[in-house]
């Protein structure tokens, strides 16, 4: 092979990953013209790009189940907030309060970049707490707004999530219903993005069950989150993607969970 | 994406849980501090890099640095362990044989390829993120690539053109 000085430099793969400027672009494509070695070099990169996208992209945990992962971010963060909540305990609620916002913003931004887009973050920037939760903290100072008495406030959060359960009944049963034979990838993008919008709220009401103890809603709520998540983060060239989130549907009975719990707020 | 990144940098779940973690964490703790006219996603790189750093960090013994001039010669001339290329090549899956092969790569190259390869990061962006100087992060792409050619090669020999 015949020795190229540009095959000591990096000018082919910045020429490849396009990080040249046009007067750099338009002198490298004139030495392509005539110099084999380069133009092989260029090939290569090429063909490793080829090789490398027909690889099945891995961006979840095996068979798609992040509720490992999600139990193990939980202990973390609730390490996290224990500590926090022990340095600053003269300093009341309002920093739990905002770690939650906090947590739920992480959540966003995962989804923000996984195509979703800033928009969703936006969104979420903007929308408000979901209704029965905000200021409802437990631990608050007595005498403060936020406390209320256990009872209104567990109708408030079980009203709350059943709402929130029926915006969420579109994506599960419309994708329980899907006939994966006949769905392509880009035909259930709608439930995908819906997901996303979906899930920052459901970790919250989750959350909030968690905290108050109410077991029933954060069960319910943390099947809907494994699944929303899985949604959200599929990705759309994984053709087994929508049997699989299926899969988790039923594994965990999530269709008849949510239909339970939203015949009646109180019975959830 | 974090995971996806996780995933390549570490090559094997267990590790991309862990750097998923460390990021979600570290996302919790400073969204505080996050200012809202900065770029979001370059943000969020920026604490992926620095979650796989850390994690090989730790992995690895006290001081390495995976960008110094010293690691960079290291990286260039010490295979990892595992099955090389060639042997894999039998099987006829080019695609896996490079893969292989950047999971070998070291640390700071494989992060590197990895955000400009796959991320679709500008060589100025993963510096930036990095706090590296540009000439650096061009050279560990370099270096990733000739690897990567290496191992093409090496694959197309062993196959016969097959792969």
């Amino acid at each position: 092979m015949i020795d190229c000085a540009r095959l000591e430099s990096a000018d082919v793969e910045l020429y490849f990953y396009g990080e040249l400027d046009p007067l750099d672009r338009a002198r490298a494509d004139a030495h392509l013209r005539g110099c084999a070695p380069c133009r092989q070099r260029l090939e290569d990169l090429h063909a490793i790009r080829r090789a490398l996208a027909s690889q099945p992209a891995v961006d979840a945990p095996p068979a798609g189940d992040w509720s490992g992962f999600m139990r193990r971010l939980d202990g973390a963060v609730g390490m996290d907030e224990a500590s926090s909540v022990q340095k600053e305990n003269t300093a009341g609620t309002s920093r739990r309060w905002s770690a939650r916002q906090v947590l739920a913003l992480a959540a966003m931004l995962a989804l923000v970049t996984i195509g979703v887009g800033v928009v969703m973050a936006a969104r979420f920037r903007a929308a408000p707490v979901p209704a029965g939760l905000a200021g409802k903290t437990p631990g608050a100072p007595a005498g403060a707004p936020v406390q209320q008495a256990s009872t209104g406030a567990d109708r408030s959060l079980r009203e709350g999530s059943a709402e929130h359960l029926e915006r969420s009944k579109l994506v599960v049963l419309g994708l329980a219903t899907r006939d994966p034979r006949q769905t392509r990838a880009e035909d259930w993008q709608y439930e995908r993005r819906l997901a996303g919008t979906l899930l920052s709220d459901t970790r919250l009401y989750r959350q909030a069950a968690l905290d108050r103890g109410v077991s029933d809603v954060e069960r319910v709520m943390r099947d809907l989150e494994t699944v929303l998540l899985e949604v959200s983060m599929s990705d759309t060239t994984d053709r087994d993607a929508l049997e699989r989130v299926q899969r988790l549907i039923a594994k965990r009975d999530l269709v008849v969970k949510m239909q339970v719990a939203t015949s009646g707020a109180a019975g959830i | 994406m974090v995971y996806r990144m996780a995933y390549q940098f570490a090559g094997n779940h267990h590790d991309a849980e862990d750097i998923s973690q460390d990021v979600f964490i570290k996302v919790y703790r400073s969204l505080d501090r996050f200012r809202y006219d900065a770029q979001l996603t370059s943000w969020l790189y920026r604490i992926v890099m620095n979650a796989c750093i850390d994690h090989k960090r730790r992995q690895s013994p006290a001081g390495w640095a995976p960008f110094t001039e010293e690691a960079e010669v290291q990286m260039v001339n010490t295979p990892a362990d595992g099955p090389g290329p060639e042997d894999q090549a039998y099987g006829g899956q080019l695609g896996k044989v490079l893969e292989s092969e950047i999971a070998r790569l070291p640390p700071g190259q494989r992060l590197v390829f990895t955000m400009r390869h796959y991320e679709g990061l500008k060589l100025s962006e993963i510096a930036s993120a990095l706090g590296l100087a540009e000439g650096t992060v061009k050279r560990q792409l370099h270096a990733a690539v000739h690897r990567l050619r290496g191992a093409l090669t090496s694959a197309r020999v062993t196959t016969g053109g097959r792969a």
